[in-house]
């Protein structure tokens, strides 16, 4: 196995945001369209919490198309922050390869 | 002192040896067009693969099975014998103090034979070598412990190995373990674990060495008195008991040859080619004027395995089923024992005998190799009783075979002296070395007539390595055929590397399984989980411009000490970086640890049904 445990995978941040982006952006959507079917007093207090970072963002059906749009934009983010990080260390700590 | 010389017509192709090597060469020259001249310097053809004749009685050096999975060699051996092979089944045997055990070996077989006590420590020394293998596998004892455990590698590897080798298992290279048994490719076991099905890549049904072989009735020496014949009517003579003397040479070109025989005459022959079998060190001390010292000195240091065969005449019809047993027992000096006549029926005269081959593995240096005939058929015939084999009194008569330079050795040395001698011999445009002596390598008959395929081929200007034959780390008896040897054999030249090589699955297999860098994995999510909440906190400081806000507080149940102020996100920033680093770096080295347990399950269960005939490998 030597040939496997010897390769470290190098991550495409590109395609890591991407993955991170569809993640956060449906999680967020999903999310809000879970409480509103729910239904009841106070729906999503706690989630409307996200406003303070989130301009625009409230857990109603509008919301939760803005709130996919944000959790794309902060999963893009993410995803592509983590895989340059990730790369820049691999690339650190194996030089030659 | 030579008698004299007697110059020889030139001929334009000079071939140095009658064994399959040589005269497959002829043979391959001779479907060319080309004629050529054969010189062996004894009085048999076919090196190695002769059977000797006596009385009646006929026996090979070693048993000599015909399995090609090159499709060119079946094709000529079909040529040559006209198809006159006989389909055997195989028994085979490990006798080891005073047991027959199954080979291929069979657990329950085994543990029965070996004992309770044995058994389990056979057992516990396996489980160690897989938790904890040997880091490097440079010799033969490290790769075969690694993969059966020290235990059974003593019981069943060691005493054999060393009686054919003549060398600690300890220094014998494992370069030579992997080439004569196969290690299989990533990409073989993971085809293996999903779709074999018992078809080779190319979709052929796999048969086995295992149980079936193919062998000329009355032995391999039949193979090669029939290409003799062949090629003396084509006009190509087979000269024997020609010994080669010197190769005389001048800027890179062979000129002629002398060779005394037995009278001490010599004969100068000369040609255009010269293609040669002779082992690589005698070759190199031939040449004149002489290679320089550093060439000399790397053929200097290359060693041989001599054998020798005891054979007894027995007055029985049926002493053991066997094809051959491998005597692993330590108290007898012999390594094998061949019942020739479960090869073919033909090869006794008399259906109411059996003979036996005793093989003695030894250095010429030995003692037992100078003995008489009669003290070595004496040494044979108490060790036969010794096993229980037969009894004294039923010994009818007996011979003795000997053969020089039987087995190129793979010691510590002959890597880099084989690679300076390779390079050397590169510097000749007309004088080629193939075969197994000719080019130090373990080659069995079918790999040994490659070479001389494409030796032949090479005389038209065409450039096949020779050296690159059986060189792939696979082994034919497997029966998984590589794109270089499994297919219609059309020698392939030289190749060249080009980006358009198509599609590669060993290296795209390679490039896609890797594994996660799991500090790398942890340290980023952990940053950048960390400096998200620490920025998510001074954010909301920053809008609300109060303290307390609700919207993080209720984070500080899992983080201590986070508050939604400035110490306090700094507290979070290094919590959830921790937080974060430890679980993103245990899914990581979970992922890899499951990835690479499964690929090694994948390759460890390849390997068992590839070692399963190692010993034949030996």
């Amino acid at each position: 196995m030597n040939e496997i445990t010897h390769a470290v995978i190098r991550m495409k941040a590109g395609v890591l945001a991407f993955v991170f982006a569809l993640l956060g952006g449906f999680s967020l959507f999903i999310m809000t369209v879970l409480l509103l079917l729910k239904g009841g007093q106070n729906v999503g207090y706690h989630l409307n919490l996200l406003s303070n970072f989130y301009w625009g963002y409230e857990v109603t059906w509008f919301g939760s198309i803005v709130g996919f749009f944000y959790g794309a934009l902060t999963g893009w983010a993410i995803g592509w922050i983590i895989g340059v990080i990730y790369n820049f260390i691999v690339t650190s700590r194996n030089p030659q390869s | 002192m030579f008698n004299g010389i007697e110059k020889n017509t030139p001929d334009s192709n000079i071939i140095i040896g009658a064994g399959p090597a040589g005269l497959t060469a002829g043979y391959e020259l001779s479907k060319l067009g080309q004629k050529s001249t054969i010189l062996e310097a004894d009085k048999l053809v076919g090196g190695i693969s002769r059977t000797v004749n006596y009385n009646g009685y006929r026996f090979d050096i070693g048993g000599h099975r015909f399995f090609s999975k090159v499709p060119y060699v079946n094709e000529l051996w079909n040529e040559i014998l006209d198809g006159q092979f006989l389909e055997r089944s195989r028994l085979s045997r490990i006798h080891y103090h005073n047991h027959f055990f199954d080979y291929p070996l069979k657990i329950s077989n085994a543990l029965v034979g070996l004992g309770p006590v044995e058994s389990f420590l056979v057992g516990l020394s396996y489980a160690k070598s897989k938790f904890s293998p040997t880091d490097e596998e440079k010799t033969f004892e490290q790769w075969i412990s690694n993969r059966f455990g020290t235990r059974l590698f003593n019981i069943f590897f060691k005493n054999y190995t060393e009686k054919v080798w003549g060398i600690p298992c300890n220094e014998i290279s494992a370069d030579w373990a992997a080439q004569r048994i196969k290690n299989l490719s990533l990409s073989e076991a993971i085809r293996n674990a999903f779709v074999s099905n018992g078809t080779t890549k190319s979709g052929e049904k796999i048969t086995s060495l295992i149980d079936k072989f193919h062998y000329p009735n009355l032995g391999p020496g039949m193979m090669w008195e029939a290409c003799e014949g062949i090629l003396n009517d084509f006009g190509s003579p087979t000269l024997k008991q020609q010994f080669v003397n010197r190769i005389f040479h001048k800027n890179g070109r062979v000129s002629h040859i002398l060779t005394k025989n037995t009278r001490n005459e010599a004969t100068e022959y000369s040609g255009s080619n010269f293609i040669s079998t002779m082992p690589l060190k005698e070759l190199i001390f031939s040449l004149d004027p002489a290679p320089p010292d550093e060439i000399l000195k790397a053929a200097k240091l290359l060693r041989y395995r001599d054998y020798l065969t005891v054979v007894l005449m027995i007055d029985r019809p049926h002493v053991f089923p066997d094809n051959w047993i491998y005597i692993h027992t330590p108290e007898v000096k012999m390594g094998r024992i061949q019942n020739y006549k479960n090869w073919s029926p033909d090869m006794v005269p008399d259906s109411s005998k059996t003979s036996l081959g005793l093989e003695y593995f030894l250095w010429e240096k030995d003692e037992e190799w100078t003995w008489e005939d009669s003290r070595l058929i004496e040494l044979g015939i108490n060790e036969c009783a010794a096993l229980n084999l037969i009894q004294k009194n039923e010994v009818l008569e007996g011979t003795v075979v000997r053969m020089k330079k039987a087995y190129p050795v793979y010691d510590s040395n002959y890597h880099h002296c084989v690679e300076l001698l390779r390079q050397y011999m590169g510097t000749f445009e007309n004088l080629q070395t193939i075969g197994r002596n000719g080019l130090h390598r373990y080659n069995n008959q079918d790999h040994s007539m490659l070479t001389g395929v494409y030796a032949a081929r090479n005389t038209e200007q065409l450039e096949y390595d020779v050296w690159a034959v059986n060189t792939e780390q696979e082994y034919h008896e497997t029966d998984k055929a590589t794109a270089k040897t499994g297919d219609r054999l059309v020698p392939t030249k030289i190749p060249e590397e080009t980006p358009a090589d198509g599609f590669n699955l060993e290296k795209k297999l390679k490039e896609q399984l890797k594994l996660i860098d799991s500090f790398a994995m942890g340290s980023a999510v952990g940053l950048v989980s960390g400096f998200l909440l620490f920025f998510a906190t001074i954010l909301l400081i920053i809008k609300s411009g109060q303290q307390n806000n609700p919207t993080l507080a209720l984070l500080s149940n899992f983080l201590p000490g986070y508050k939604d102020t400035l110490p306090g996100a700094l507290i979070g920033l290094f919590e959830v970086g921790i937080g974060s680093f430890s679980i993103a770096y245990l899914i990581s080295s979970l992922m890899n640890w499951t990835f690479t347990l499964y690929l090694s399950i994948i390759k460890r269960n390849s390997e068992i049904e590839e070692n399963k005939t190692i010993l034949d490998k030996v």
